[in-house]
């Protein structure tokens, strides 16, 4: 009987241990924070954004296209995080990379997007990013520095990770 | 007793950071395969494309029927690369230059989209093509780090539809080089 229970103990523990780290794997910290380029492209309707309009709020942006799977799959949990932070003075942003406007229009159908949507029909804004694959999202601090980043897909509603987020304001 | 089980669970833990695992599936809707590979927590999947499949999203996109065609026939596949690290120092980084194929005739590098691009600079490609076959294929050189880094994208990996290569992989945990084989891919017949 001890037995059983050492053994159960043991394995409780691995599997607090895994957990414990699994709580971890969210968004990348950037140790150095470099300061984000000054993006300044238009949105749907033509009317121009600038990353610095958002200065003493935290940012997230995000980086896609309408044919990126992982792009696809992670929008919904960005669309249902935006309802979440949009009156807590957090902004988010999706730049879509080399689409225009009937494309984005016609895929916001089926995949609703409630927060700004940029374009970057020439690639030139993505291209002063360290960017090196669709989706990529950074985290921005209301002093205009990258924070955190994240290569691929995330639950962006997760309050663990919306926290990491608010706890910059 | 007690050091007998722990040396079982110890043995576990290692048996689970240390063996590579190769997986072949076949997806029972579209009948194409996919190749699964994870070892020291660097988890590859290729999952075979038709050649129409990749002629088509190119064309969409503003690509000439001749390059559509050059593209579709040199074996594209659909890959995914994640790092599935739990400790937060282990970074991963892959880079293609080092992969290679191998078929029955030879060993060669594979098609990198620089090696596209070059292809076409005296081209009168539209602007929007470039960007999209840049930001749809898979980076040459990139790093994952342990907090859920994932990307996808396609690499052209060379030979005909319809044959089979043997594919030479590496990657670095931190400093540490590893190198793989998968053997047997085969390239999806038109």
């Amino acid at each position: 009987m001890q037995q059983y229970k050492f053994t159960i103990f043991c394995l409780s523990l691995l599997i607090l241990f895994s957990n414990t780290l699994n709580a971890e794997q969210l968004i990348t910290p950037l140790k150095n924070k470099p300061l984000a380029p000054n993006l300044q492209l238009p949105d749907m309707d033509g009317k121009t954004h600038k990353l610095s309009d958002y200065k003493g709020q935290a940012v997230i942006i995000n980086f896609w296209a309408t044919w990126c799977p992982p792009c696809r799959e992670e929008l919904p949990s960005m669309n249902r995080a935006w309802a979440k932070i949009k009156s807590q003075g957090i902004a988010m942003i999706a730049v879509n990379v080399g689409e225009d406007e009937d494309t984005i229009f016609t895929f916001t159908g089926d995949y609703p997007i409630d927060f700004t949507i940029l374009l970057d029909q020439s690639g030139e804004e993505i291209s002063r990013w360290p960017i090196k694959g669709l989706p990529t999202t950074f985290v921005i601090d209301p002093q205009g520095r990258i924070v955190y980043r994240a290569i691929g897909g995330r639950e962006w509603d997760s309050e663990e990770l919306l926290n990491l987020v608010r706890a910059l304001k | 007793m007690k050091i007998q089980h722990l040396s079982f669970i110890f043995s576990l833990l290692f048996w689970q950071v240390s063996q590579a695992e190769i997986t072949k599936t076949i997806s029972p809707e579209t009948q194409l395969i996919e190749w699964k590979f994870i070892e020291h927590n660097f988890e590859l999947k290729l999952i075979q494309r038709l050649p129409d499949q990749t002629r088509s999203f190119f064309e969409a996109r503003g690509f000439p029927k001749n390059i559509t065609n050059d593209i579709a026939n040199s074996c594209v596949f659909q890959t995914i690369s994640r790092n599935n690290s739990k400790d937060k120092s282990q970074s991963i980084q892959v880079s293609l230059k080092n992969w290679k194929i191998k078929t029955d005739q030879k060993t060669q590098p594979i098609k990198l989209k620089e090696d596209w691009q070059k292809q076409w600079t005296n081209s009168n490609l539209k602007p929007a093509a470039k960007l999209a076959f840049r930001w749809a294929t898979f980076p040459t050189e990139q790093s994952f780090e342990p907090s859920g880094d994932y990307n996808w994208g396609m690499i052209s990996f060379g030979p005909k539809p319809g044959s089979t290569f043997d594919l030479y992989i590496e990657w670095k945990n931190n400093d540490q080089r590893n190198r793989a084989w998968i053997k047997n891919i085969s390239c999806p017949k038109s």
